[in-house]
């Protein structure tokens, strides 16, 4: 049986730092799982920036504001001892990624070069470019292997092996041979992700954000948190949903709509493009409901004019935006503004952690950090800068726990290992000789449509009831379904059912958490509450899955610092 | 009805085949859109490997029609055009292992790029705790070669990993040296550059197939120019390849031209010269290719050439 100290399940920004701090005991065999190759990872995607406080632009800037403006723009459901934690600890972080080589943008002083971004009340988003993510992520990789992290490549995460609230390690296939594996561990860090591909296309997400992690924890007994908050990023690409960075407004971009108007001026005076990003995507999609936005249905758009900056701040800033808008719109963001609608970004739940500085979960020996997790750093709604943030400080301080859950406990639960892979072996048998059934991509499909009509940007009960049963029905479907592929080796059609196994899975306990909130908070925007209501809300929302059945509950937030106020910008 | 056919090179491990499917022609679809329209609604047992499907993450890289392209970003009514057909044979990138259908395995190519010792070794002037100063013009050395997403184009297009023993480093490890070369936050120049000399540093073939074909428009081959340059600064002058270098730069210098005659000599040594080369130069003389008797003179105007010389090497200083 494959055996490890500690194992990270995840190559991204969290997976890698987790790695990273782990291995620094050179006594302890880590190793890193990934279904992907590492540098393939989401955080990769991240274009804008890393949030911290260096005050290398405005010396007026702390951790304190940037803490303050973490808890407003969460609209209050940030466990604030987590956001304080964080905070302080950011720019140090920025140093560390310095010294690992990470090639930031530099100002006049040769320090990182900081921009303003949604919801900061001053520029301290840290960034290369557009490509802070990728760089960071390929900075972090080329760190591991400095320190000789054991790299699983292409392994699929498939149970946590838990019994009585303890882990004993999990199952996985290697995707490249079909074996299916057994892995002893003393502690395991999940790192795998979010999951919004519940929305399928309508999504910034690569298509392999299917929360495999947060599914498998959530099968194991640890609960998933406030799973209904899911961030719609304002700026997508009108015809495919695929990102273009905060900076774009960050750098001064405006939004327009069809009588060319600065229509923010209407929702946030202030703030302008610079509101945070619930706002900012309901503010979108209000103009297009009154009729004011291009196009129509899910074809409608509004226009984003970057034009004004001029070329030289375009090619330096913004690079790699101007490319995507050239290759996957046609539009040329110098000569003219680029069509632009919400797209599903971000998932503010995940995997329910109790302690921001080890990121351990209630079952001993499991830690959670990255999107997957919920730490909870970005409450209601996550500020733009702050997730690669996340990942990177995080992940380190949940490699770390690991590490050190790991010098304390020992390894135990061989059969219950090997059952559990035998499980899965039989499975994945009984799936490659099964020729019929039910369409899995027609069930991906309703799922995905259910989901953004029912379960999107703006939300009510009978609809979100509706999609509820539709998803109950889907889960009924796939117990039906079929993969098409009898291979062994490389079977990316048992992988992909799966994964959709695991988005129906977590899609349910979103739409049961959008339910049960009777109120309008950060990116959760009912019709039928449209105000805050801290006296009954002012929760997180904890979704159990036992057997079959979810069981919702709520865990207070922490609040040391800020009273919850109106949120206005 | 117009159609898109798509040939696409099918492998299980053992057997290799080409598979037929077609789609009904629509404009405005990636290459990516064909395939993944393909598993979705013809055939789940395909396989290729994508993600983030916007050209940052790398994974997505296939052959078409004999060149490498990253099929997210790849439009196919650009290849329609480019090629003057509707049906495009799909294969998977060159000089890779292939694990199944398009998908090919990375880990010998990491494997190999540690030779290199791909990260950053810290400059005294920067810590832990306080990062670094870098100038913007120092940042901008490292802007261009940090675009890589190892999506492995240039190693698939790359004419000499198609013929080499295996020692050659692909053109991405390369760029990954020079990275790390270029960083003012770095200083182990050494562990860059011995690596690349004793692999292959001196066989690129200059064919530039690798720069025409990266997505991120990185010039690999410049850097592959600038590794030499570098190499030959820190006295690794003592290989074929600085050695044939020193010796045109010699020639013309004091000659203007070339003395054809003597370039095998100073580059490969004497010996190797007289039992390797002289049997092929016997060969060459009898087809009319080199005169033995023929001793370059000085070209007119040498003082001219000697000028650019001496111009150029005051500029670099």
């Amino acid at each position: 049986m494959l055996t490890y100290d500690v194992v990270v399940v995840g190559a991204g920004g969290a997976g890698m730092m987790a790695a990273l701090s782990a291995s620094e005991n050179k006594n302890l065999k880590v190793a890193c799982l990934s279904k992907i190759f590492p540098t393939r990872s989401h955080t990769g995607a991240a274009q804008g920036g890393i949030n911290a406080a260096m005050g290398n632009r405005d010396n007026t800037d702390s951790p304190e504001k940037h803490f303050k403006d973490t808890v407003k723009g969460s609209d209050f459901l940030a466990d604030q001892d987590a956001v304080e934690f964080f905070t302080k600890r950011m720019p140090e972080i920025i140093q560390e990624l310095d010294y690992y080589g990470v090639p930031f943008s530099r100002d006049e002083n040769g320090k990182v070069a900081q921009r303003p971004f949604g919801g900061a009340s001053s520029p301290r988003t840290c960034y290369s470019a557009d490509k802070t993510g990728h760089v960071i992520l390929h900075s972090v990789y080329e760190q591991c292997l400095k320190n000789n992290v054991t790299f699983l490549d292409e392994w699929f995460l498939l149970s946590l092996v838990v019994e009585e609230d303890e882990c004993h390690g999990l199952v996985a296939m290697d995707i490249k041979s079909g074996e299916i594996h057994a892995i002893k561990a003393k502690s395991v860090v999940i790192a795998s992700g979010g999951f919004g591909r519940i929305y399928w296309n309508r999504t910034t997400n690569a298509f392999n954000m299917t929360g495999d992690g947060t599914a498998a924890c959530f099968e194991a007994g640890i609960p998933v948190k406030d799973p209904e908050f899911v961030q719609f990023h304002p700026t997508g690409l009108a015809s495919t949903g695929i990102l273009l960075s905060e900076a774009c407004r960050g750098e001064g971009g405006y939004l327009l709509n069809k009588d060319g108007e600065r229509f923010m001026k209407k929702y946030a005076p202030d703030k302008m493009e610079l509101a945070p990003r619930d706002l900012v995507s309901r503010s979108i999609e209000m103009e297009i409901k009154a009729g004011r936005g291009f196009g129509e249905g899910l074809e409608a758009y509004v226009l984003m004019d970057l034009r004004h900056l001029g070329e030289e701040k375009i090619m330096e800033r913004l690079p790699q935006v101007r490319e995507l808008a050239l290759d996957f719109e046609g539009t040329d963001l110098m000569t003219e503004p680029v069509p632009i609608r919400p797209s599903c970004h971000y998932m503010m739940g995940g995997i329910h952690v109790i302690n921001p500085e080890t990121l351990e979960t209630p079952v001993k020996g499991i830690h959670a950090a990255g999107e997957c997790a919920c730490v909870s750093l970005h409450g209601a709604n996550r500020l733009g800068g702050n997730s690669v943030a996340d990942v990177v400080l995080f992940g380190k301080y949940a490699g770390i726990g690991a590490r050190k859950t790991a010098e304390q406990r020992t390894f135990k639960g061989d059969t219950l290992l090997t059952n559990k892979a035998t499980e899965w072996h039989d499975k994945f048998h009984a799936m490659r000789q099964k020729e019929a059934g039910k369409s899995l991509v027609e069930i991906r499909n309703t799922m995905a449509g259910t989901m953004w009509d029912n379960v999107g940007i703006f939300r009510k009960k009978d609809e979100m009831v509706h999609a509820l049963e539709t998803i109950e029905q889907l889960i009924e479907d796939y117990k039906e379904t079929f993969i098409g592929d009898a291979a062994v080796r490389y079977n990316m059609a048992f992988v992909n059912y799966v994964e959709i196994g695991n988005l129906l899975t977590l899609a349910k306990a979103v739409a049961m958490g959008a339910i049960a909130r009777e109120e309008s908070r950060g990116s959760h925007s009912r019709e039928d509450f449209p105000e805050r209501r801290d006296d009954e809300f002012l929760k997180h929302t904890l979704i159990y899955k036992e057997g079959d059945n979810y069981r919702l509950d709520h865990h207070p937030v922490s609040i040391t610092s800020y009273t919850p106020e109106e949120r206005v910008y | 009805m117009d159609k898109f056919i798509f040939q696409i090179q099918r492998f299980d491990g053992e057997k290799k085949w080409l598979q037929r499917y077609e789609l009904p022609y629509e404009p405005g679809k990636t290459v990516l859109w064909a395939l993944t329209t393909i598993k979705d609604d013809l055939d789940p047992t395909l396989n290729f490997t994508s993600a983030c499907r916007h050209a940052i993450c790398g994974s997505c890289g296939i052959k078409v029609n004999g060149h490498s392209f990253l099929s997210c970003k790849t439009s196919l009514d650009e290849l329609v055009e480019t090629f003057k057909t509707k049906t495009l044979t799909f294969e998977p990138m060159g000089n890779f292992d292939v694990v199944r259908d398009l998908v090919i395995d990375w880990k010998p190519k990491m494997e190999k790029m540690k030779k290199v010792n791909p990260w950053l070794s810290p400059a005294n002037h920067g810590s832990k705790s306080n990062g670094f100063i870098q100038s913007k013009e120092e940042a901008d050395a490292i802007a261009k070669p940090t675009d890589c997403i190892l999506c492995g184009a240039c190693a698939s297009e790359c004419n000499q990993l198609d013929v080499n023993d295996g020692s050659y480093l692909d053109p991405f490890i390369f760029n990954k040296a020079y990275r790390f070369l270029v960083d003012s936050r770095d200083n182990a120049p050494d562990a860059r550059l011995k690596p690349v000399v004793e692999n292959g540093l001196w066989k690129c073939l200059h064919c530039n197939e690798c720069v025409t074909q990266c997505p991120k428009g990185i010039p690999l081959t410049d850097q592959i120019a600038y590794l030499r340059q570098r190499s030959m600064e820190s006295g690794e002058r003592n290989n074929q390849g600085a050695r044939h270098a020193y010796a045109f730069h010699d020639d013309v210098r004091s000659k203007g031209r070339l003395n054809e005659m003597m370039l095998p000599v100073k580059t490969d040594g004497v010996v190797k010269t007289v039992t390797k080369k002289i049997p092929f130069a016997y060969r060459m003389i009898a087809k009319g290719k080199i005169n033995p008797f023929h001793f370059p003179k000085k070209i007119d105007g040498i003082e001219g050439v000697r000028k650019i010389y001496s111009e150029n090497e005051k500029e670099r200083v």
